[in-house]
């Protein structure tokens, strides 16, 4: 029977989670979050400060990364004026989404694990509840609340981040491709739609990572070590979910229909 | 005036360049008492191999496989498919699996998983001066948990890269079936596009993305405090400065690569 145990622990795990995570939607849902709508805005306020450079950070790295595999992959096939078809479908579809995944799970979801954790194990959230606030609502709802209304627009900048790294990698540092020459295909080869099928991957990603944060924060328990143990915990669903979400999403938006300019 | 602004600026910038200075001199003295002996790492060494490998195998898996499957598997094969040209996906894969995300899929998982867990576990430690208490027995920290955990790290990464490997190419296999091709041709163009040095750089790459993860971990680790939250702050930054570190020495290893070797960029 041992064997059994380790997937039967995942199971009830994964229940009481998309339990947790059913009630924190429906408060956020249900309005009831806007009680504490000071908080929520203070919540966008400290994701905006402490978590926006990073993430773009990771994906400019990204996106050079990107350029500078387009840009040889490019050269190799005899094409180097195609460079922008690899940058633009590299960059948009793909690795975008999946860094600002990684640096989301790991500023702001463990940020969340570790604060809520804290509050957790000091008794603050046992606090809460006998002065008669919903912790549930004022601790989780706020943070998902605030998520939603911030990283839409920090997405956006993000895959601005990368194009521009894209560029300065295939233009500025290799050059085999005029300034020109490369955008003319790079925007010929997306389209609004794909952006929004980009960000709603991204969306998801972000979502889910705030809700198993709060999950796992919410829950801690053992003192100091259990803190840093509940932390570990969520990234290595974090990180599992965020790769599900990328080929789901790809399998999704792109994978019946290829959306190039190309042939009828 | 002048110098409250001045402070602003340049107090971060401070911190952030003393920190990585002294996870360069922690990285020094790892390689330099892992060297010098007496060796009493081994037993750690062991446990702590085991214990990443226990950890994460399964979210590696799950991870290789759907990037594999999704990123260059799915789109590239959509690309290829226009111009019938379905085949080419294997040589692809040798860009995309082992010059690219085999390498970098590791370094996110390893961090994410072995790195916070070794964090939490020194950071621990810390918290209940077991680190000091350590020390007053005339234990090294370093030689005893650092040196294990670096080693184990770097051994890890560099083997998992080839597990991660064979499960990426899986995910081109799946992306190719999915589009009702024959494998044949998939693995023709794959094995006449890999080369040696392809190899060789990711297994390389990939085992310097381990030391940097095991670095940046313990350094954390072995630094935090303020009790509780200290604790999760520390995976928290750890966390984040190895994605950083890895995406960055990423980006200068494969351009230095991709540079030196124009062989390997040639299409056959």
């Amino acid at each position: 029977m041992g064997w059994l145990a380790v997937p039967k622990d995942w199971i009830s795990t994964f229940g009481e989670i998309a339990k947790f995570c059913g009630k924190i939607v429906g408060q956020v849902y249900g309005l009831r979050v806007f009680r504490f709508f000071g908080e929520a805005l203070r919540q966008c306020g400290i994701l905006i400060l402490s978590s926006t450079l990073v993430i773009w950070g990771l994906v400019f790295i990204i996106g050079l990364q990107c350029g500078i595999e387009g840009a040889y992959f490019t050269r190799s096939v005899g094409a180097p004026a195609y460079s922008g078809v690899f940058a633009a479908w590299c960059d948009l579809r793909e690795l975008v989404p999946y860094a600002f995944g990684y640096m989301m799970a790991a500023k702001v979801g463990t940020g969340i694990v570790a604060e809520l954790g804290s509050m957790r194990i000091s008794d603050e959230i046992d606090a809460l509840e006998v002065m008669g606030i919903n912790s549930v609502t004022f601790l989780c709802a706020t943070r998902l609340l605030a998520a939603w209304m911030v990283l839409p627009f920090m997405y956006i900048a993000a895959i601005g981040a990368g194009f521009f790294a894209s560029y300065l990698a295939v233009v500025q540092q290799i050059g085999d491709v005029s300034s020109g020459g490369f955008f003319l295909i790079f925007w010929m080869f997306q389209n609004p739609p794909d952006m929004l099928f980009s960000m709603m991957k991204a969306m998801v990603m972000a979502t889910g990572i705030v809700l198993v944060g709060c999950y796992y924060g919410y829950n801690a328990s053992g003192g100091p070590v259990g803190v840093g143990t509940a932390t570990a915990k969520s990234m290595v669903l974090n990180i599992v979910f965020v790769h599900l979400i990328g080929m789901l999403g790809t399998q999704l938006f792109w994978g019946a229909n290829p959306r190039a300019p190309i042939g009828g | 005036m002048v110098r409250t602004v001045a402070d602003r600026t340049f107090l971060p910038a401070k911190a952030v360049l003393e920190e990585v200075g002294d996870m360069m001199i922690l990285t020094g003295k790892t390689i330099v008492s892992a060297l010098r002996p007496p060796y009493p790492y081994g037993g750690e060494f062991v446990s702590q191999f085991l214990f990443a490998l226990r950890l994460c195998w399964f979210p590696l898996l799950v991870s290789t496989v759907a990037f594999g499957y999704g990123a260059p598997g799915l789109q590239a094969a959509n690309f290829l498919v226009l111009f019938g040209a379905l085949d080419r996906l294997g040589g692809f894969f040798v860009l995309a699996s082992i010059r690219e995300f085999a390498p970098f899929v590791v370094a996110i998982v390893l961090a994410g998983v072995a790195g916070t867990a070794i964090t939490a576990d020194l950071g621990a430690r810390k918290i209940r001066e077991e680190l000091d208490a350590l020390q007053v027995l005339g234990v090294d920290p370093v030689k005893n948990l650092v040196v294990p955990r670096f080693l184990a790290l770097m051994v890890v990464t560099g083997l998992f890269d080839v597990y991660a490997l064979l499960f990426g190419i899986f995910g081109g296999i799946l992306a190719t079936l999915v589009n009702g091709a024959p494998l044949g041709p998939f693995w023709a163009t794959f094995f006449t596009n890999a080369s040696v040095t392809d190899l060789w750089g990711s297994l390389v790459k990939c085992t310097l993305f381990g030391a940097i993860i095991a670095i940046v971990c313990c350094y954390k680790g072995m630094t935090a405090s303020g009790g509780a939250a200290g604790v999760g702050r520390a995976v928290n930054q750890a966390v984040v400065i190895a994605f950083l570190g890895v995406f960055a020495f990423n980006y200068v290893f494969t351009q230095t690569l991709l540079a030196t070797h124009p062989e390997i960029t040639v299409i056959k």
